[in-house]
């Protein structure tokens, strides 16, 4: 291997190379921090909610006129939903997760306001829910529809049972047995208490970006606002029909409403994380572009230098190198480059992924980020000089006596 | 050592077909020392190239030791050069950055020796042309001639069976030329067979035995004093 030699050529070359190995530098640190970035984004999106979002769909009935007594409206509306073909369930709620709207509500485990109490979403329903959203239930067990309670004014819940996330039990009760919770009783602002029943493995806050996404408490209580939100789950597959279908449906059985928000769970996701998703994507162009210019850079001083070098080549082969010991020589001359490239690139990026989690509060990038990227961009390289690399090496050996 | 038989070169073009080198015959013995003179044009660099083994030949025969080098592929002939065949060229074609040492470690990287046997052989390279104090130096910041020597130290630094020198003293001025063609005439007695292609005729009559070529024929030549009895040993069939 010719190491050394072409290491002591480029030391007098060296503003080219030294342009290079920056923009490798520049180029690998931006792609590292955007793809962990967009990782971490990706992670936040994966995050399940606990439903079977799949088959879930929501619409929005808000009654009018005079004589709409809203809790008789929802009683035969999910009822009837019930009934349909195709439809394995359905609830009204408050609020549905992912949907970026909702309630939450502090709770303690004593009755003295002084006290701090531990931030949670609750969601207000009935006890069809953990089937409509098709909860695991852990521990205890579900409400009865005796449980329900029903009030037209702001204030503390009626409700006397309530059913927690798992998340939410741990963070109350650390050192509890999750089946030991069931049964604790739970204080309300305002002093209400309330008994918790039952426990789900999972059940996400509406609200994506809040640091309580995984604590959720449901209680057995409708709010008769005048706007009831409807949550069905269907069949596998029928999802979209029942939808297609819902509207017409609902007006049938009461007309003095008016219908709106019939959305699919996956779509609501969608539209929640829309601006994830474009910042992903963004990140993405912007990563592309980087390492096809920066591939571009390789090729164009290897072209350069290979022009340069035509009469070089010439004489090497003049003087017994295979078309292969060519080929290896402009492959190694750029490893040594990028490799210069990566080195400096490794230590920018672990700077600017210590800056991002310092100012920022994000999660420290895994070890495993750096190597990779290193890797990558290495591999890169090579891809890019391999073209004119094989040019060289078809460059015959007469060219050693050529006068031009 | 060399014999060539009936060899033709024929560059062809869409439009232009020329005979670069048209049905030559000769046979080089070894230890001699020869001269290939001729006007511009004629076809003196691609004999050359062909007894270099830089360009492959169109027709004809071409032993090299006893070996058909036209059955050769690209990688054999590679092989071929960089262990039997010093090249000397009119302009250096040194490696401008790389210094004297790493330029004459060239051939024997490729040859893949070891660096210490390398390193015994390119000091005594560098001795043998008087260069050894300027190893780590760069080509620029040498003169002419001395970038020659280093040119021959590197040609002969994997101890070739000839060397083929293409006007080595082209780009020097006289005195420069003398020493370099002094330093030829030592290498020869030495024992190391040299095809020298030459425009100076004044260097081509020094050398014992002269090729001239003249449209890609070899129109006379002056027989080697040492041949004998071998009529194949005859120095020029046009």
């Amino acid at each position: 291997m010719e190491i050394g030699p072409i290491l002591r050529a480029m030391t007098r070359n060296k503003l080219g190379v030294v342009l290079i190995a920056l923009q490798i530098a520049f180029t690998m640190t931006v792609m590292i921090n955007a793809i962990f970035i967009i990782n971490e984004r990706n992670r936040l999106m994966a995050r399940p909610s606990g439903m079977e979002e799949a088959n879930l769909f929501h619409v929005s009935s808000i009654g009018f006129g005079d004589d709409f007594n809203e809790q008789i409206v929802t009683a035969d509306d999910l009822a009837m939903i019930r009934q349909l073909p195709g439809v394995i369930n359905a609830s009204e709620t408050n609020a549905i997760p992912v949907s970026s709207s909702g309630s939450s509500t502090g709770v303690r485990l004593v009755n003295d306001e002084s006290q701090p109490s531990v931030g949670t979403a609750i969601y207000r329903s009935d006890e069809h829910i953990l089937d409509t959203m098709n909860l695991e239930l852990i521990a205890g067990e579900n409400f009865t529809a005796t449980d329900m309670r029903y009030r037209s004014e702001s204030g503390a819940t009626l409700a006397e049972k309530t059913i927690i996330t798992r998340a939410l039990a741990e963070n109350l009760f650390p050192d509890v047995a999750i089946n030991d919770v069931v049964g604790e009783t739970l204080f309300m602002p305002g002093g209400t208490s309330i008994q918790i029943t039952g426990i789900v493995e999972r059940l996400q806050a509406p609200w994506p970006t809040s640091s309580l996404i995984e604590r959720s408490m449901i209680v057995p209580e409708q709010f008769l606002d005048g706007n009831s939100l409807y949550l069905v789950r269907t069949e596998p597959g029928e999802r979209d029909r029942v939808m297609s279908e819902i509207e017409e449906l609902l007006i049938a059985q009461n007309d003095s409403r008016v219908l709106r928000g019939l959305s699919s769970l996956t779509e609501t996701r969608a539209d929640t994380y829309r601006l994830d998703s474009a910042m992903s994507s963004v990140l993405w162009v912007i990563i592309i572009t980087l390492v096809f210019i920066t591939c571009m850079g390789i090729v164009g001083l290897a072209v350069f230098g290979i022009n340069r070098r035509r009469k070089q080549i010439g004489t090497r082969r003049a003087l017994g190198a295979t078309r292969f010991e060519i080929l290896r020589h402009f492959m190694l001359e750029n490893f040594l480059i990028t490799s210069v490239g990566v080195v400096v690139g490794a230590a920018l990026t672990i700077g600017f992924s210590i800056v991002l989690t310092t100012n920022f509060d994000m999660p420290a990038m895994a070890w495993y980020y750096t190597p990779l990227g290193m890797l990558s961009l290495l591999l890169i390289g090579q891809l890019a000089v391999l073209g004119p690399s094989r040019g060289a090496a078809r460059i015959e050996p007469a060219m050693a006596t050529r006068s031009v | 050592m060399l014999k060539m038989t009936d060899v033709c070169k024929v560059f062809r073009t869409e439009l232009v077909e020329t005979h670069a080198l048209n049905h030559v015959s000769l046979q080089v013995d070894e230890g001699e020392f020869i001269t290939i003179t001729g006007p511009s044009g004629c076809g003196k660099t691609t004999f050359l190239n062909i007894a270099g083994l830089l360009e492959t030949m169109t027709s004809g025969q071409y032993l090299l030791d006893g070996v058909d080098v036209s059955q050769l592929n690209d990688f054999k002939r590679a092989k071929l050069r960089n262990q039997k065949i010093g090249f000397i060229f009119q302009s250096f074609n040194l490696m401008p950055d790389l210094n004297l040492f790493d330029n004459i470690d060239v051939p024997l990287r490729y040859r893949g020796m070891p660096a210490a046997e390398r390193r015994e052989r390119i000091d005594k390279a560098l001795e043998s042309v008087g260069l050894f104090s300027r190893k780590k130096h760069l080509p620029a910041q040498l003169s002419g001639g001395q970038q020659q020597r280093v040119a021959i130290a590197r040609a002969l630094v994997g101890e070739p069976r000839f060397l083929l020198a293409d006007e080595p003293t082209g780009n020097l001025d006289s005195n420069t030329a003398r020493g370099v063609m002094e330093l030829l005439q030592e290498i020869n007695t030495a024992g190391t067979t040299i095809i020298m292609v030459t425009h100076d005729q004044e260097l081509a009559n020094q050398s014992p035995r002269n090729i001239h070529i003249l449209d890609g024929r070899i129109s006379n030549g002056t027989p080697a004093p040492q041949q004998e009895t071998d009529k194949e040993a005859a120095p020029a069939v046009a």
